[in-house]
This record gives structure tokens, sequence and C-alpha cells, in this order.
């Protein structure tokens, strides 16, 4: 024993100096280390849940950056939870279900379908509005319900849905500044196809960026789901046209590939080289920068394009964050939303554009400094977009984001109406009767 | 002394009745909670309006149902249904079968052969499911590209597999069979090693060739092993949803819909609680039939 003392610290001895050592830290750190409850019970938490953006450095601003000096500042925990795009709407659900989770909850479409289980978020556009002047149309559409007068969702951004075109390819088939009217993508598509076997690719799969290309397309052409008044109007002479022109587009410059997409399928083929043209925001241009990829000076961006109807495209995504009625941090939820939009430029900056403003004054000089990208070759790869707000719409348009809506955006009636018709499953007027009855079925389950 | 053993353990458990209620009970209360609970939730939202994010729900009778009924989607998920979970138990059957004879017979490298091909059943199904939508993939697909490579195929003109109707059909159907195999052939397996030795040697013996030992003798004194595979095997097509959700999400426009990935996608994704409710009761009819028969080889089986 006396042996074992000689050799080093006996147990008693290392309990002894180890205790004594971390009392005399406790003392000094205060009575948190001993009750560190105590310490919890004062400091808020702030439960966050929102998309794995497309261009990563904006997380790393979001939750590095922002989250942490707001955290600080409020005295409050704030707790970031990232998924992928496809997972938001089961994740929502469960949460509604549940009636437990995130106090601050970011979907990427209208989320309608939850009005009643959410607060009315007037109040934080009206302070918001105070100092940095009106919200744009596009996010008074996508949260606001007219029978209500509420206002479901509070959304600070949007994110065009421009064409991304290869310029080579386009040069050579005769439109140098790629194309700008639906014309001009069928017959500079066909070109390429038949000369160098590129396909077209505008999607045709249950996915979020063929909703948005389709709806592009409808638009353009002067087809709506509905009216202003809300009202189902998908079975129309100009859907079927829009219809007829996207099976010609196919048969004459597409690949079956199209109707396997997911969102980043598009992404990859423009990368890799594969196809001539996409609809989608600028995260392919923006992976390619960053990866340094030779294709980089070669993909172009272009304005969506001009229809026989108008020149119009859907917001690609629309960040739409709501704050469940059974959160448990309404009032710091709310606050995060105001203080976000007052850092609201440098949340453009940290996602390299991508997230164009709904309060315009945030970023007052949008069109010069997207129009200066020292990271894009050309530097005014991005220039086109200053005018985005022309062409640029809501889900539901000319109407509003409703339930309804919401749930036929869901169901992909848009994307698998446009597929059957382009396949030869379907003629254009079936396809359009057939999206008709399940618009009113959807529409009737919402009365 | 073994006997005396017996005696005494029956008598102690006999005497404690409450001891065998305990061990029972977690079975119990796992079915009621996690199967009995959704189970007749999803009823009740099937014959009501709920919708997630409404609170309010009101009762509807069979409008859910009428309404499905009446969409093109719903019956393509239905077709789809019987179309994997048939053909894909005959292929796994004839498929689970060959292997368990070429499996029954001692070579080298035996017990390695046998691991790969119990791996699949090991494996996570949606990793499995993601591997193969790569292996599928329009882009990056390994057999698209070895076609191109040997000139079967133009560059893009090749197969997208998950992109044709019936060649995505085609792809569920092999991810399934894929995954239900390695189960069938171990059940198989232990099946022919239970069949005593002499009787396939008696028939030899009798001048049974191969095909005639197979048909007359071996299969038709395992049909209560296969009949448990194949039940297993319809309960475990018909219910899945991760093949279909993460190989094609239902695509292309629906036509590899089955009725648990239209549930989930109308009733979860599509906030439509009610319609989701009422497709995934559709199962329960044919589900019961299958949970019944399972009971009855299981008690013919004990039985024997």
């Amino acid at each position: 024993m006396a042996k074992r003392k000689q050799e080093g610290l006996s147990r008693r001895d290392f309990i002894k100096l180890t205790g004594s050592g971390a009392l005399a830290t406790g003392v000094g750190s205060g009575p948190f280390f001993l009750f560190p409850e105590r310490a919890a019970a004062e400091q808020k938490t702030l439960k966050i849940l929102q998309w794995s953006h497309f261009v990563p450095a904006y997380d790393t601003w979001f939750d590095g950056t922002f989250c942490k000096q707001w955290g600080q500042k409020h005295d409050t925990n704030v707790i970031v939870d990232h998924i992928n795009l496809v997972d938001l709407a089961a994740k929502a659900a469960s949460e509604a279900s549940a009636r437990k989770g995130h106090d601050l909850f970011m979907l990427l479409s209208p989320p309608a379908a939850y009005e009643k289980q959410t607060i009315d978020m007037s109040h934080v556009y009206q302070e918001v509005e105070k100092k940095h002047g009106k919200k744009i149309d596009l996010a008074h559409k996508s949260t606001y319900n007219p029978k209500t007068n509420r206002y479901f969702a509070f959304s600070d951004s949007y994110v065009p849905d421009p064409g991304n075109w290869h310029k080579d390819w386009w040069t050579d088939a005769g439109f140098p500044n790629g194309p700008d009217t639906y014309d001009d993508l069928r017959v500079g598509a066909k070109k390429i196809r038949d000369k160098t076997a590129h396909p077209c690719g505008l999607g045709l799969s249950q996915e979020l960026d063929t909703s948005m290309a389709m709806r592009a397309l409808l638009w353009s052409f002067g087809g709506a789901e509905q009216d202003e008044a809300g009202k189902v109007t998908i079975n129309s002479k100009e859907t079927i046209e829009a219809l007829k022109f996207m099976k010609a587009l196919y048969q004459e410059s597409e690949t079956p590939e199209v109707f396997t997409w997911t969102p980043p399928s598009n992404n990859q083929a423009m990368l890799a080289g594969r196809v001539s043209y996409v609809a989608n925001a600028i995260s392919i241009t923006r992976q390619s920068e960053r990866e340094h990829l030779p294709i980089d000076s070669k993909i172009m961006i272009c304005a969506a394009p001009k229809g026989p109807a108008r020149r119009i495209a859907a917001e690609h995504v629309m960040d739409c964050y709501l704050i469940w009625d059974f959160a448990e941090n309404k009032d710091g939820a709310q606050q995060f939303l105001i203080d976000f939009i007052d850092a609201f430029h440098d949340s453009f900056i940290a996602g390299q554009f991508y997230n164009f403003p709904c309060f315009p004054s945030t970023v007052p000089n949008l069109k010069q400094e997207i129009s200066n990208d020292p990271r894009a070759s050309p530097p005014d790869k991005y220039k086109v977009l200053g005018n985005v707000l022309e062409w640029a719409t809501n889900v539901g348009y000319p109407g509003y984001g409703t339930a309804a809506i919401d749930e036929a955006f869901k169901a992909w009636v848009i994307p698998t109406m446009f597929a059957k018709v382009a396949r030869g499953d379907e003629t254009p007027e079936n396809a359009a009767k057939a999206a008709e009855e399940e618009y009113k079925r959807i529409f009737a389950r919402w009365k | 002394m073994a006997l005396a053993s017996n005696k005494i353990k029956s008598i102690g458990a006999a005497q404690s009745p409450l001891l065998g209620a305990a061990m029972f009970s977690p079975a119990v209360l796992y079915i009621l909670l996690l199967v009995g609970g959704p189970f007749f939730l999803a009823i009740f939202y099937a014959f009501s309006d709920a919708r997630i994010g409404n609170a309010e729900m009101h009762f509807v009778g069979l409008e859910n149902f009428r309404s499905i009924l009446q969409s093109p989607s719903f019956r393509v998920a239905i077709r789809n249904s019987f179309i994997f979970t048939i053909c894909s138990q005959i292929v796994v059957t004839v498929g689970a079968n060959i292997l368990a004879i070429s499996l029954e017979k001692t070579f080298r490298g035996r017990g390695l052969i046998r691991f790969l091909i119990l791996l699949p059943w090991v494996a996570p199904i949606a990793l499995g499911a993601i591997g193969w939508k790569w292996i599928l993939d329009s882009i990056y697909s390994v057999i698209t590209w070895a076609l191109v490579a040997v000139h079967i195929y133009k560059p893009f003109s090749a197969p997208m597999w998950l992109g044709e109707p019936r060649l995505a059909i085609a792809s569920v159907l092999l991810v399934h069979s894929w995954r239900l195999m390695p189960f069938s052939t171990v059940i198989l397996l232990a099946g022919r090693t239970a069949i005593p030795k002499d009787i396939p040697e008696a028939a030899a013996v009798d001048g049974a060739g191969f095909w005639r030992t197979q048909l007359q003798i071996v299969i038709p004194m395992m049909r209560p092993i296969i009949s448990v595979a194949v039940l297993f095997g319809l309960i475990f097509t018909f219910t899945d949803m991760t093949v279909v959700y993460i190989l094609t999400a239902g695509g292309p426009f629906d036509s590899t819909q089955t009725l648990p990935s239209l549930a989930f996608a109308l009733g979860i994704q599509g906030s439509d609680l009610a319609a989701g409710a009422a497709i995934s009761l559709f199962l329960v009819p044919l589900l019961v039939i299958i949970a019944y028969f399972m009971l009855r080889v299981a008690h013919r089986a004990e039985v024997n």
C-alpha cells in the first residue's frame, strides 16, 4: 500500500485534488457551474428550420454570422436546422400534426394550407415596412389570404428563374444572345440537337424546377391555373397551345431523361455539358464558378423567354417563413425576421445574389451590384436579372397563392399534364380537361 | 433430469400468471400503439375532411373514397401495386429457388457467396435504392455508360431507365426483386437442408432426373416454406414505398405510383390527410387476406 502511494497519487488523492479544483473553478465562475439549469432558464431558445441552401456560403453566413450575432444581442440560443428542400413539405406536415417543432419554419412555396396553424404576420410586415418601405407584390400575393385578411407567412426574398444556355452551341445556332422567345427556344434547340445531339433540358418531371418552368410556359402563352378571383381556368385554348408547344419542343429536341429529374438534375446536366438550355436559378453558374469548372464561361444567363402573350415566369423559389401558433418563442421569431430584413444586404451578398429582396430598398444598388460580379465570367453575366421584377410572378398568378393552389402545386398537376402530352400519351385537349377536373376536385375540397 | 427441470419451469409459470402477462405486454403495447392507433386514426381520417394545418374536422361519409376513385393517378397506383407485387414475387421465387439449389452444394467460397447474396437484405433499403438510383441515373448511369462504351447505343440515344414508363416500371420491379431475393433464398435454403437426404437419393436410384426430383419431390415438400417466403414477400412489396419514392418519386408522370407512395404524396406532401388515409385503406382488405393465409400457414407448420 505504502509502495503504491510512493509510485503516484492514490484514487482518494486524485478525487480530493480534482474535486477541490472543480469547486474552486465553480466558485470563480459563479453559481451557474453548479446549477446549469439556472443559466439555461434565463437564456431563451429560437429554433429555425430551413433548407440547405443551393449556395453553401449562404448557410455559413446565416448560421455562423447572423444567427450567432443575433443570439448574442438578444441573449438567445439560436438553433438552425437545415434539411433537403424535397423534405420540407413532409417535415412541415409532421410538425403541424404533432403541434411541436421549430419556432420559425421556412418553406419554398406559399404555405397557405397551414394558415390555421400559423400566427398572423401582419405585424412583422408592418414593422419591416416602417423601415424599409413596401414589399413587392410577389411577396404579398404569396403570403396573404384576401378572404381572411391575414398574412400566413412572411417572405424576405424570392429567387429569379432565368434561362441558362450554352454560349457556343446557341451562337452556332444563330442566337448569340441566347433564346429571347419560346420560338427562338424551339428553333435553336432543334438546330443544336440536330447538329450536336445535345438535347434541350426543360424538365418534365414531378419536381420543383419543372413546376416553375411549366408555369412560365403556360403563362407566357396566356394560360393560367386560376383567374384573379380564384376560379379554375386551366382548360383554355391558351393552355392547349402551350401544351402543343411543349410537345413539339420535347419531340424535336429533348430526351426522356427530363421525365426522371429531381431538382438538382438540370444543374448536373448543364454542368456536365450535356444539355443546351435549362430553366433554373443561378445555382448552376455559382457552382461552376465555385469549382472553377471549364464550362463556367460557356454557361450564360438570359431572361425567361417571351411567349405569344407576354414574358413572364414564376419565381424559382419563394422564401416563406411561418411561425406556428404552437411555437414556444413567437416573439423571438418575429423579432428575428424584423432584424433579418435589416441585415438583408449582407444576406444578398452571402447568397451570391441568389435571393433577391422582397423589400427592394434593402439592396438599393441591386442593378449595379449584379452587373459587375468579379466571380462571374464575364463579370456582367447576371446583369440580365436587373429587371427580373418585370417578368417574375407568384405561383397562382394572376390570383393568390391559396391553399388549393398549394395542394395542386404539391400534387404536380401541371408537370403531369405537360409530361403526358409531351410523351404523346394524351392529346392536349384531353390533358387540359383532365387537369381541369383535378383542379376542380382540389378546389372543391378547399371551399 | 431435463424432464424434471421442464416440469418445475412450467409449474413456475403457471403459478405466476403475472409473469406471463408481463412478458407478453410489450408486444401487445407495441401493436396497440404503433399499429392499432394509426390504423384506427386512418379510418377516422378517411371519413373526415382532415387536412394538415387544419384543426377542425367534419364527417364527410364516403366523399374521400368517391373523390380518389375519380383520380387517374389512383387507378394507376392500384394497377402498379399489383404489378410490382405479383411480378416481383414470380421473379423472386424462381430466382431464390435457383440460388438455393446452387448454394446447397458445397464449394469453395460458398460462405462468401452466401454473405454477398444476403447483403441487399441486411443493408438499409433506402441506401440500396439510392445506389440503384445512381446506377440508373439519366446522366451518370454506369449501365448506360457501358452500353455506350461497347457501341450498342449512341451517347444521346441510350435508354432512360427511369424516364420511360415501361423501363421505369421494370426498374422498380428489378430493385424490389433484388431486395427480396436474399430473404427468400435463405428461407428456401433452410427448407432444402431440412429435407432428409435419403428421399432424393431414393428417387435417383429409381431413375428420377434432376427436374423430376425438383418438381415432383423437393418443391412439393417445400410448399409450406415457399408459402411463407411468398406471403412475406407480398406484404413487404405491397406496403413498401421506399423503393418507388427514392427511385422515381412516382414518375414519370405518375406511371410508377403505388398505393403507399400515392397516399404519402397526397396525404403528407399534398396536405390532404383524408385522401391519403382513404388511399391507404384500400390496402387493408388485401392485406387482411394475406395475413389470414400467413397465419394459416404458420398454424399448419406449428401442427406439423
